[in-house]
């Protein structure tokens, strides 16, 4: 199976490549992760809970971060068992741009999928694949945006053929608190010339 | 019935309903997942997800753990307490490279489904939940799934015994040295230097089969008294109960094997000696309670039914009148792992090729063959074993032959055809009596190729494409000894006991097991036809070892022409025996030819006052045996064996009319016929039935039906989702003729039929498109035939 999509983010490259590689958000931001440890840098194991198709699976695996490249490019090469639903190997090719004050991320994830969840055929794996990565972004995005750059409209996602359901973006409370400080800042220098 | 038995007191040939149908489509029928024991324990086997890989660890504590599991046994368990299944019993006199392998798989596992372990607990879901929690650690190793790759030097090897990956390889021509062959060679490259014609393609079939309605099933019980019986969907009990008495190692007499009296078809799947036969008898003995496993659907597709897979690189010479001179065909096949008992996968690809030659007399051929190990399922047998990529092949080539030389294929065909039987091929195949040429005119009258020929030229300038396509192909009728022995180490005679009650009534006994060939029936107008009673005074007992003589199993078309011929023999005995007594009776002295067995009555033709009834004279004899003949002792039953002097076969000839879109490859067949010599019929709508599942089996394997694995070695193909299966809107009308000669080697001119009978039809469909095709010059040389690649071809050649 191979997925390639280009995403842009709301934060500058630098934060976007760290956060990237910030074994806590990373948790926060994949859907269905219950754990995930970095042993040494850039080798992560991590437990991931799915739905693909018809078969719930619970994938145990480890990553590893390869021909690492700050803050341009880096390569994730990953393999994960489910158990009786199967196993699969990945890889994901990570590219950042630079775009104005956001980030345009590149990837193209090769994954061969073996077992029961192998055998559910292509289509369903590539539809489960997209809806994953859309959830993936809709969670990271929100969890590294520039507060100063962020608006409503600004903060959407330019995935190609996204499947992904849900990425209507809400002004995070991190705007909120912003403006809210941003108006205080205001009064107070209104009231203090 | 009544009126039936005053009317036609002839049973041969009749269309009589089976008798097998009413309980069958009434829910009624028994098969192997009907049988339910008490205390029964269910299996269900955990298999491997890894083409290739070594097998690390198995954690079983979990599943060990789960309410309800009984047992797990994984391959150590096999290893040391049962011996392996590389035993005498299951091994061809042919000369491969047979691996070594156990019940389980044990370090290694070999293809995507192979069986690591088997969890055994009370109910099946249970067990199916169980089997969840085993947790194997794999260590995976490089894959090799193409035949030709895996032959290759520096191959991943498949197993370790067997280095160079090649299970088998065998020249067919020649004579048996190896000068003999290369002396062979060399003249057959003389006649291809000298030759007008010559077509040089690599034919290619892709791995597809049968897959039965009922998959697989093994129910074992162990008591102190009987010691093993094992219910087995099988096709040859008497071999399975060899097979488990020397795995197992087990005393014979303590040893029964019964196949159900219904099986859902096995057309060769359930032909092979399975591992999960000896799984499934020692969990059941070491459990001491019954165990039982049905195969899912899923299993079956990982598993079974796979063959074909093989390529065919043939090189046919002939003069520029469409005379053939020679063949010569490089066959290699994928086997697979080529853990089966009795085939070990290779044996169908050995008869592909000895088949191969079909009805054409050549002066000389070339074959050899090269048997490959790949990392996939290996190949079980299907009906029309081994020979439906050889088929495919020659009769392509046959068809490029003729277009070369600007004549009709069928002219071709009839030119070369062997015009006198019997005859010996240049593989050695020996036909034994039937008359090709007569088959093949009788298909001809069913079509005016001349005004079929101007229709095509007319409709080809209004931009339409039809074209017909022509096949033919000798088939085994049973399975001489003087072939089963060296191929299977079997032996291939029938074998039939009878016994008469005193009511009249006759009860077969044969050892073969059916599948759903309607046995019952055809045993009974048999027996019906010899004694002159009803079919329904006749029942037939199969596929028990404790109550059937011995019998080499329901392959190879054996029933008609070896089981039947057996049982007549058997009849035939008891015949004289009983006219022996009644002319003692009736104070005459008299043979059995001077008796009419007919409506019931035993009639002395010379003076039909003279007379008893069937039921009269048979109680007689069994009841009360005093004042008999010299010599004779009382009761009435007879078992016979039977063997053909010479090997014996079928014929067919087909020809299939379709209309191309070249527009997107799409092709509707629009006319079936067949021409065929079934010897003399004994059930003429069994017999048609089985021409009719031939031909859509042929058509489904052609067309729809692919096993596929990806590059890792998984397979994709384990759901009829992805597996397709051609339904009844897919298959045409099929036009069945007969014009049969009767078998000279069986007593009753029978001949056994369709196993080998769908592999003529890829030929005679792709001949039929590539005619339709002629004015772009689409030659097919691949299956299977798929609207998307003849579009390709089409595209590629107008361009």
């Amino acid at each position: 199976m191979e997925l390639k999509q280009q995403i842009r983010i709301n934060a500058p490259r630098a934060r976007v490549f760290a956060a990237l590689n910030d074994p806590v958000l990373l948790q926060q931001a994949i859907p269905g992760c219950e754990g995930l440890t970095e042993g040494e840098p850039g080798h992560f194991e991590a437990t991931v809970a799915a739905k693909v198709g018809p078969l719930s699976a619970r994938f145990k695996g480890n990553m590893q971060v390869q021909d690492l490249n700050p803050p341009v490019s880096y390569t994730l090469v990953g393999e994960g068992k489910a158990g009786p639903a199967g196993h699969a190997k990945v890889r994901a090719s990570v590219m950042l741009e630079e775009d104005g004050s956001g980030t345009l991320l590149n990837y193209v994830v090769k994954a061969d999928v073996g077992g029961k969840l192998g055998q559910l055929g292509g289509a369903i794996i590539d539809r489960t694949a997209q809806k994953l990565a859309g959830d993936f972004f809709a969670r990271f995005e929100p969890l590294i945006a520039d507060p100063a750059t962020a608006t409503a409209d600004e903060a959407g996602a330019t995935a190609v053929e996204a499947a992904a359901p849900g990425t209507t973006r809400q002004p995070t409370w991190g705007v909120w608190y912003f403006m809210a400080a941003v108006s205080l800042a205001l009064a107070a220098w209104v009231l203090l010339h | 019935m009544e009126n039936q038995l005053k009317e036609n007191t002839q049973w041969m040939g009749a269309r009589l309903e089976r008798k097998e149908d009413l309980r069958l489509v009434t829910g009624q029928g028994k098969y192997l997942a009907d049988i339910v024991l008490p205390g029964m324990l269910h299996a269900v086997f955990v298999r491997s997800e890894y083409a290739h890989a070594k097998i690390l660890g198995i954690d079983t504590s979990a599943a060990l753990e789960t309410p309800g599991v009984v047992a797990v046994l994984t391959g150590d368990d096999f290893k040391t307490d049962v011996k392996s299944m590389r035993q005498p019993v299951l091994l061809p006199n042919l000369p491969a490279v047979y691996p070594e392998y156990f019940a389980l798989a044990t370090d290694k596992v070999k293809y995507h489904g192979d069986p690591i372990a088997v969890v055994i607990a009370r109910d099946k879901y249970t067990a199916e939940d169980a089997a969840e929690l085993v947790i194997v650690d794999y260590e995976e190793l490089p894959v090799i799934l193409d035949a030709e790759a895996a032959l290759e030097p520096g191959a991943p090897q498949v197993h370790d015994d067997q280095p160079g990956n090649e299970m088998f390889a065998m020249t067919f021509t020649g004579g048996a040295t190896e000068e003999e062959q290369r002396q062979n060679e060399a003249e057959v490259e003389a006649i291809f230097k000298a030759a007008d014609v010559v077509v040089s393609n690599r034919f290619r079939v892709h791995r597809t089969g049968i897959t039965p309605m009922e998959p697989r099933g093994v129910l074992c019980e162990w008591t102190m008294a009987d010691g093993l019986t094992a219910w087995i969907t099988t096709q040859r009990p008497h071999i399975d109960r060899l097979a488990l008495i020397d795995i197992l190692d087990v005393p014979g007499e303590k040893v029964r094997v019964i196949a159900p009296r219904d099986q859902g078809g096995g057309f060769g799947v359930k032909a092979p000696f399975f591992r999960e036969n000896v799984v499934i008898a020692h969990a059941a003995r070491k459990l001491g309670k019954p165990v039982r496993w049905i195969e899912s659907r899923y299993e079956s597709l990982m598993s079974v039914g796979q063959e074909r897979d093989q390529v065919n690189t043939m090189d046919v010479a002939a003069t520029k009148d469409g005379k053939l001179l020679a063949v010569r065909n490089r066959g290699i096949a994928n086997n697979g792992t080529g853990q089966t008992g009795v085939y070990w996968g290779f044996v169908m690809p050995f008869l592909g090729q000895v088949e191969m030659p079909n009805v054409y007399t050549w002066e000389k051929g070339d074959v050899k063959l090269r048997v490959a190990s790949t990392n996939k399922a290996c190949l079980t047998p299907s009906r029309a074993f081994g020979h439906f990529p050889t088929r495919f092949a020659v009769e392509r080539s046959v068809d490029m032959v003729a277009r070369r030389c600007g004549l009709e294929p069928s002219d071709v065909r009839r030119k070369n055809m062997i015009p006198k039987l019997p005859y010996t091929t240049v593989t050695g195949e020996y036909y034994d009596s039937g008359d090709f040429l007569k088959v093949w005119d009788n298909l001809l009258t069913n079509i005016d190729l001349p005004a079929f020929r101007r229709e095509q030229a007319a409709l080809r300038e209004q931009g339409r494409y039809i074209g017909i396509g022509f096949a033919c192909g000798a088939e085994l009728s049973g399975v001489a000894s003087e072939l089963l022995v060296p191929m299977e180490n079997q032996p291939g005679y029938g074998a039939a006991t009878v016994r008469v009650d005193p009511r009249g009534k006759v009860m077969i006994y044969g050892g073969d097991a059916p599948g759903g060939q309607g046995h019952e029936t055809t045993v009974a107008q048999v027996v019906a036809s010899t004694f002159g009673i009803d079919p329904k005074d006749s029942i037939v007992t199969t596929g028990d070892t404790g109550a059937t003589p011995f019998g080499a199993g329901t392959i190879g078309a054996r029933a008609g022409s070896y089981f039947v011929s057996a049982v007549h023999k058997a009849c035939a005995d008891l015949k004289e025996k009983i006219t022996h007594v009644l002319s003692h009776d009736l104070d005459i002295r008299a043979t059995v030819e001077e008796f009419a067995f007919i409506n019931g009555e035993v009639i002395y033709l010379r003076d039909p006052s003279k007379k008893k009834t069937f039921r009269e004279i048979v109680e007689r004899i069994i009841m009360f045996p005093v004042n008999l003949p010299e010599g004779e002792v009382g009761g009435l039953e007879a078992t016979a064996f039977f063997e053909a002097a010479k090997p014996m076969i079928c014929f067919n000839g087909d020809f299939c009319i379709v209309e191309v879109d070249i527009n997107t490859g799409e092709f509707k067949i629009k006319r079936w016929v067949t021409s065929e010599d079934v010897g003399n019929v004994i059930n003429q709508n069994i017999v048609d039935g089985q021409m009719h599942g031939a031909i859509v089996q042929g058509l489904s394997n052609a067309v729809y039906e692919e096993f596929i694995y990806n590059e890792q070695g998984q397979q994709m193909t384990a759901d009829f989702e992805n597996y397709k299966l051609a339904t009844a809107a897919d298959v045409p009308d099929i036009e069945l003729t007969y014009a049969s000669t009767p078998c000279v080697h069986t007593p009753l001119g029978t001949r056994g039929i369709g196993e080998g009978r769908p592999s003529s039809v890829p030929g005679a469909l792709s001949n039929a498109i590539c005619d339709a095709l002629a004015p772009f010059g689409v030659e097919i040389t691949e299956l299977p035939l798929r609207p998307s690649s003849l579009w390709a071809k089409i595209k590629a050649a107008r361009a």
